[in-house]
């Protein structure tokens, strides 16, 4: 221990820094009413203990959530390739590799009800054109 | 002699003796050190009642593997400086014209208190560091725990602060020497 410290210690202990029978008072006093409010903190704690079991349930259910989102889009995802499949909107040259490319399915998805509608219009105008042709004949 | 932290221990496990007899080692050396870091006595007094209580409300927090003193100074340290915080300017201008704390509990001495000039040139964090270091013989790792503070940092603060206070030591040295020559 050199100089210095021998001085810091020595004058440290000159600092009077007794405890009156005041603060002893307080202090104890504060000491008591944290005390009483200690035992209703140690009954709530067991529920605080359970954390465990709330993740448990939480991570449980989270995963229940992602299967039901799995399986919802799998169902999703197969729909649009069997209507690809009826309206055959593949162009020729990829029918050997159709199915296998999930595109597939979205240009099915897409044009499959616009098909419909050709489809539609075409028996409409084949309509029309037989009803054309009939009048035609009454005609002349 | 049960050490401090087995005492520690025993209060964990409910023993109100057991933090009785803490509070009862502890009051005065952390009265002492407030003292040093209050604006006035009033507020020293308010941070250790403070500090006693948390430490009580928390005691289920301390790990016995480290030092209670540590970990007590640590409340005590955030207790006074939330405090500085709080303190409005204007109140903290009254104070300091009715005068330090420390300055009045310092016994009457024919030489100044070096913990005096250690207030006045060295910032809160080193005076704090220097006090945890060579008033209550902390290991440094203890008093960077303490003030929460990495420890190369503490270990350069405590080298500056001895270097400031060695000087103002031989400066005093020095004026006594000429003034036993001069009269």
């Amino acid at each position: 221990m050199d100089k210095l410290e021998r001085r810091l210690k020595q004058d440290a202990g000159e600092i009077r820094a007794e405890v009156s029978p005041e603060l002893q008072t307080r202090i104890d006093a504060s000491l008591h009413a944290a005390a009483r409010q200690r035992p209703i903190q140690a009954e709530s704690r067991p529920t605080a203990t359970l954390w465990w079991a709330s993740s448990l349930t939480g991570l449980v259910a989270a995963a229940v959530v992602i299967v039901l989102l799995n399986w919802n889009q799998e169902r999703a995802e197969t729909r649009p390739v069997e209507v690809a499949r009826e309206f055959s909107t593949v162009p020729q040259p990829l029918l050997p590799i159709h199915g296998r490319l999930p595109l597939k399915t979205r240009t099915a998805d897409l044009t499959g009800p616009l098909e419909q509608e050709l489809l539609h219009l075409q028996a409409d105008i084949e309509k029309a054109r037989e009803n054309l042709q009939r009048d035609l004949r009454i005609t002349f | 002699m049960t050490t401090d932290e087995q005492l520690a221990k025993a209060a964990q496990q409910g023993s109100e003796p057991a933090f009785s007899e803490l509070v009862r080692r502890y009051r005065t050396r952390l009265l002492r050190f407030l003292l040093t870091r209050s604006a006035s006595r009033a507020d020293a007094e308010d941070a250790i009642q403070d500090t006693f209580v948390n430490a009580y409300r928390y005691l289920h927090s301390y790990n016995p593997r480290w030092r209670f003193s540590t970990w007590l100074y640590r409340i005590a340290i955030r207790n006074a400086a939330r405090q500085a915080r709080h303190e409005s300017p204007a109140l903290a201008e009254q104070r300091s014209d009715s005068g330090d704390p420390l300055a009045e509990c310092i016994a009457a001495s024919e030489r100044e208190n070096l913990w005096w000039t250690a207030k006045t040139l060295l910032s809160a964090d080193a005076y704090a560091a220097m006090w945890l270091r060579y008033v209550e013989d902390m290991p440094v790792a203890d008093v960077a725990r303490a003030l929460q503070r990495p420890l190369p940092w503490t270990k350069v603060t405590l080298m500056r602060a001895r270097r400031r206070l060695s000087r103002a030591l031989a400066e005093e040295a020095g004026t006594a020497t000429r003034r036993e020559i001069y009269g």
